[in-house]
């Protein structure tokens, strides 16, 4: 079993006088791929390098299998660690860089050879054994430092964002690469980036950071559907969310959700209503994803407003389209087709399901 | 929940003790290392505060079970002299009055130079830095016959001769300063844009002014470390005033300790109370800049 | 002055350029280099130049000898020397000083008083050489009141041989058979045995000579008294047989003779084990009672002459090495001076915080995350400095090595500070002899010169690497 669990993981450098991480807990389970996302700082590589063993434990616990580790050395965690920079040994060639771990424990010479070998068939660097790191592409290190790992199997992989020094394209080749590679072991990784379109399309689950603290975990659905607060609704998803602060109104008995100037009004519904009653507030933030913006009126249930075009952004099959709406500012996608110029106003709508409030103070989601 | 705590602090305690364990070895080592990098200076120390009487009867360090031995003895005696030739103040005066000249001069001429090679216009810059440089492989024992001669020379041309004489040593250590110099002054001015120059330019600052006003307070933490770096070299200096002051009445504290080994061979109280006085000014220049030495140490890798 | 106001030259031909234009854009430019011209043309350039040609003259420099002084400098014992020196300084301390240098800076990351432990290793650098030698020499001192080295050996030798009452003169040569009479001769392992055998209750006398009136008047000897006999018992006498008043007299007790006070005594059986001990009284008395009847004879045992410590000679010249089977110049050439040892130590004492300074600067440079990939690759912190941080390390490694290579091939100060005049000679390197063949009695320039272009020689290819290390 090589299942990793924190237990209210604390970090405070010294001389800090702030916690860079903040009684994290999470299980993550055997073969499982999960994802730290977060904005930069807020302690994702904190996290990873205390469960390498890098960096003391200020007060928690860290569990790999059914060990305790706070007190082992990274050597005898059972962990491998990508990282950002590769930190490839740079006076070994490519075969003494990945074989460097198993020689340290004696493995016998064949067996390395296999081992190397294989990994090499695996990431595609059979013909570059021989080389010296500073001779490898960016892509090329970046395999070998996946292919270190690989052939020590360890029993969990730990990544640092293992692609942020890629171009765009090699990014989105070497991040299918990663994919693969974990069906093929269905090893458990621990992967972390600050790029949310990165976790979404690789992790089962996605743990989101922010200041240190642990706001949601969940599948890239779940994050995407249900945000619990509005950091996360903000931070997956692109482009962002919309948020707009909204005063709630009686009227004929029910209730009202209507932005300071009145340019945005939403109907609610009947469960909608309730939440907000129950959460005693006269105050919501409204919140939107771009992609569930309308364009045309609507007269059920549901947001709708009216704004003005400031910017249109061609993407090809879809517009960005930046608006203002009384003092608000909103984006919306639209089919490209859509004739728009700049200074038009227009209608826009969202169904009650794509609708986020949350409490103005805390942020907590409120449906 | 009382129960949670009492885990994390035993995990926290374990790991502060294995650090705690190897970190004790290496202080036990490093110890040990230090003390003994110690004993040298603090048995010369020592040995300069014990009366001449105690020399041979018994060590230095039995001063450490009976510290009554402290005497200012040998520094009554060694000042008593005065600042008459061939005393340890005369000696003193001498060191200052070569090193310092020297010093000056070779931060001067280095940072002209490198100005020159840095923000001149002309072509063969970059050539005629590299023939400097070379010049650095040169070991003074090579120079030292012809520069003897060449004084001798300058006696006959004009009845100036600088052998046996203090400038005749600071001409001699400046030159094979200059190599060095003019390297890291260089080196360290390429850092400076230009553009800073053309400003000054622009303003109608003739090149003298921009030297002194702009690019010298810029360069000053480089003129710190080559200024250091030489001072130390040329007080430290043996072999160069042994040729170029031989005969001369005022002798530096290196050639004062040198001979006073040579001609009393037994004298260490002296001679040991003489080096404390010789090494007192390179550990005050020492303690006061030593971030600048050592980064004139790291640019002298060279030397 | 303002007249320079167009730095940036549009020049379209270069050799047009060098009219008055081009000096007037340049003379201030120029003025600033030519003080540092004129001075290293002076006083390195010209005389690096004289002296190659010196090389080739006679010591007058009047005669020009080709490459005489050349083969000169290959067949003067002092050369030859000052090269052994210059090969032994070179194999010995630039490894020792990197070494050590590596490892202190290694560990001191460890440690809180870094910074203190640094100043502590790097203070030797900013001392002069002269005063380090002097201070290396009094530590190195023969004396073991004087030299900490030599103090510290007395007290370990002390631990496992104490000196005897009656310590031997080694520097004369004295032997314990040296002290022998017709009545006291040699035994086994430096001992003294009576010379006839004796059975319970009859006497022995033992008469030993050459024992010095210093030793006798620290030991309050007294005036011999003859032994009376025992019952069942041996009695006897040990003293030494010589009397001023009587010189020739060596088979009875004279009145100015003396009793051997304090001398270990054993009874050895004729199976040759020994079957009693005692001590002499204060006039050389003993007796052994309650004898097995028998024939004995009685031991001096031999740590009664141990010899005093006498400390090893760090700045002499005897030999590291055993090469006495060879002939006189092989032997000179292969053996290695134990002043050499005790100036490399003082060296590295003074050098190594020069290298741990410039090693520490490369270790800081270091990827870190490189050094902690080992650790997770299972590593243990010897393992990672021996396979990744020393590989890692290697360019300032080198730098700092063959910086050192050239500081002991021009080694100077220490060896005319440190070394006694009697261990110059043997002492003596290349930079050393530059300096007594060209200076000490007058200037003389061939075979100084020679010496001083090898120097040159030997120096430039270690310079060069170094600089296109340091440059690329
Ligand atoms: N060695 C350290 N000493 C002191 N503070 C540190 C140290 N390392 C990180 N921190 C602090 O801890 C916080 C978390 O840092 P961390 O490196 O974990 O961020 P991150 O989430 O990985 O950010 P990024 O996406 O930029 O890599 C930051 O505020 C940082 O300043
Ligand atoms: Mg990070």
């Amino acid at each position: 079993m090589s299942s990793v669990t924190l237990r209210e993981l604390t970090k405070q450098y010294a001389g800090n006088a702030g916690l860079s991480l903040d009684s994290v807990s999470l299980d993550v389970a055997h073969g499982e791929f999960i994802c730290l996302v977060g904005p930069s700082g807020c302690g994702k590589t904190t996290a990873l390098r205390m469960i390498a063993g890098l960096e003391s434990v200020t007060s928690g616990e860290i569990e790999i299998g059914d060990r305790v580790v706070n007190d082992l050395a990274p050597r005898d965690r059972d962990i491998a660690l990508v990282f950002q920079s590769y930190a490839l040994y740079p006076h070994m060639t490519v075969f003494g860089n990945m074989s460097f771990g198993l020689k340290i424990r004696k493995v016998p010479k064949d067996e390395i050879k296999a081992a190397v070998t294989d990994a090499a068939r695996i990431l595609d660097l059979e013909q570059y054994l021989d080389r010296k790191p500073a001779q490898l592409s960016g892509g090329q290190r970046q395999r070998v430092a996946l292919g270190r790992a690989i052939v020590r199997n360890p029993a969990a992989f730990l990544m640092d964002e293992p692609l942020s020094n890629l171009d765009a394209k090699l990014r989105v080749q070497t991040r299918a690469e990663i994919a693969r590679l974990h069906h093929r072991l269905g090893a458990t990784m621990i992967y972390v980036t600050h790029d949310q379109v990165e976790a979404m399309t690789m992790a089962d689950r996605i743990a989101v950071i922010n200041l240190g603290k642990l706001e949601q975990v969940g599948s890239p659905r779940e994050l995407y559907l249900r945000p619990a607060n509005q950091f996360v609704a903000g931070f997956i998803g692109s482009p962002s969310m919309n948020f707009v602060p909204m005063h709630v109104e009686s009227i004929d008995g029910g209730i009202r959700v209507v932005s300071a100037g009145g340019d945005m009004d939403v109907n609610l519904d009947d469960v909608e209503s309730a939440m907000i009653h129950r959460a005693g507030v006269s105050d919501v933030v409204l919140g939107v994803r771009p992609e569930h913006l309308d364009h045309r009126p609507r007269s059920g249930r549901g947001l709708q407003l009216s704004a003005s075009v400031d910017v249109i952004e061609f993407l090809g099959n879809d517009e960005h389209v930046h608006l203002s709406s009384g003092s608000h500012e909103l984006v919306a996608i639209v089919d490209a087709r859509t004739p728009l110029t700049i200074g038009d106003t227009l209608t826009l709508s969202a169904s009650s399901e794509a609708i986020h409030l949350f409490h103005p103070e805390t942020g907590v989601a409120l449906k | 929940m009382s129960q949670v705590p009492s885990v994390r602090e035993r995990r926290t305690v374990g790991l502060l003790k294995r650090l705690r364990l190897s970190r004790a070895v290496v202080n036990v080592i490093l110890g040990l290392v230090a003390v003994f990098w110690l004993v040298p200076t603090i048995s010369l120390l020592v040995i300069s505060l014990r009366p001449e009487s105690l020399f041979g009867e018994s060590g230095w360090w039995t001063v450490f079970t009976a510290p009554s031995q402290l005497t200012w003895g040998n520094y009554t005696t060694i000042f008593s002299q005065g600042f008459a030739a061939g005393g340890v103040l005369d000696s003193l005066t001498t060191s200052l009055e070569i090193t310092i000249p020297v010093t000056i001069l070779v931060a001067l001429i280095s940072s002209l130079a490198a100005y020159s090679l840095v923000f001149g216009s002309w072509r063969g810059r970059d050539w005629i830095f590299l023939v400097i440089v070379g010049l650095m492989v040169v070991p003074l024992q090579v120079a030292l016959i012809p520069v003897v001669q060449l004084y001798r020379e300058m006696g006959n041309l004009f009845g100036l001769n600088p052998y046996g004489t203090i400038p005749g040593v600071i001409i001699f250590h400046v030159a094979f300063g200059l190599p060095f110099g003019i390297f890291l002054m260089r080196n360290f001015l390429t850092g400076i844009p230009k553009d800073l120059l053309e400003a000054g330019r622009i303003e109608g600052a003739g090149e003298w002014k921009i030297f002194y006003s702009i690019v010298l307070p810029l360069a000053l933490p480089a003129i710190a470390s080559l200024a250091i770096f030489q001072f130390i070299w040329v007080w430290n200096d043996l072999l160069v005033a042994l040729v170029f002051l031989g005969g001369n009445v005022h002798t530096p504290l290196t050639i004062f300790l040198y001979d006073q080994t040579r001609s009393l061979a037994a004298n260490y109280w002296i001679v040991s109370t003489g080096a404390v006085v010789s090494i007192f000014v390179p550990l005050i220049v020492f303690f006061s800049f030593q971030r600048y030495f050592v980064r004139g140490v790291l640019a002298g890798a060279v030397k | 002055m303002t007249s320079i106001t167009t730095e940036e030259p549009n020049v379209t031909s270069p050799k047009a350029s060098r009219g008055r234009g081009w000096w007037r854009r340049n003379w201030v430019s120029l003025a600033f280099l030519a003080p540092g011209i004129i001075w290293l043309l002076a006083i390195v350039v010209y005389p690096t130049i004289a002296t190659i040609r010196f090389s080739f003259f006679d010591e007058s420099a009047t005669k020009f000898v080709g490459l005489h002084n050349y083969a000169s400098v290959f067949s003067t014992d002092e050369i030859l020397t000052a090269f052994k020196n210059n090969i032994i300084w070179v194999l010995v301390f630039p490894f020792f000083v990197t070494f050590i240098g590596l490892m202190v800076a290694v560990l001191t990351e460890r440690i809180r008083w870094a910074t203190a432990f640094k100043a502590i290793i790097v203070m030797p650098i900013v001392f002069s050489t002269t005063a380090s030698a002097l201070v290396w020499r009094t530590i190195f001192d023969l004396d073991p009141h004087i030299g900490v080295v030599n103090a510290i050996e007395q007290t370990v030798s002390d631990w496992f041989s104490a000196p005897g009452a009656y310590p031997l003169n080694s520097s004369t040569g004295e032997t314990v058979a040296s002290l022998a009479t017709f009545n006291a001769k040699g035994g086994p392992g430096g001992t003294l045995v009576s010379s006839s055998a004796v059975q319970p209750g009859g006497t022995v006398m033992m008469g030993l000579t050459r024992i010095s009136s210093v030793t006798l008047q620290t030991l309050g000897a007294k005036t011999p008294v003859a032994p009376h006999e025992m019952a069942a018992g041996i009695a006897g006498l040990v003293w030494n047989d010589f009397s001023t008043s009587q010189p020739s007299n060596t088979t009875s007790i004279v009145s100015d003779e003396h009793g051997l006070p304090n001398l270990r005594l054993s009874l050895v059986s004729s199976k040759g084990s020994s079957v009693a001990s005692t001590v002499t009284d204060a006039s050389g008395d003993f007796s052994f009672s309650h004898v097995a009847p028998g024939s004995y004879h009685v031991q001096i045992l031999a740590s009664n002459f141990q010899i005093a410590f006498v400390g090893t000679f760090w700045l002499g010249s005897p030999s590291l090495t055993p090469v006495s089977s060879l002939n006189q110049t092989a032997q000179s050439l292969l053996s290695v001076p134990l002043i050499d040892l005790a100036m490399i130590i003082s060296y590295i004492w003074i050098w190594a915080g020069f290298a741990m300074v410039l090693i520490g600067a490369g270790l800081a440079a270091l990827n870190r995350e490189v050094l902690e990939a080992a650790e997770i690759d299972g590593a243990n912190e010897w393992q990672t400095l021996r396979r990744v941080t020393i590989p890692m390390l290697a360019p300032v490694l080198t730098v700092v090595f063959v910086t050192m290579v050239i500081n002991v091939l021009k080694v100077f100060d220490i060896i005319l500070n440190m070394a006694p005049g009697s261990s110059q000679g043997p002492a003596t390197t290349l930079a050393l002899t530059i300096y007594n063949d060209g200076f000490t009695g007058g200037i003389h320039s061939g075979l100084a010169s020679a010496v001083a272009v090898i120097l040159f020689l030997l120096v430039v290819p270690a310079m060069l690497w170094n600089l296109k290390k340091i440059k690329g």
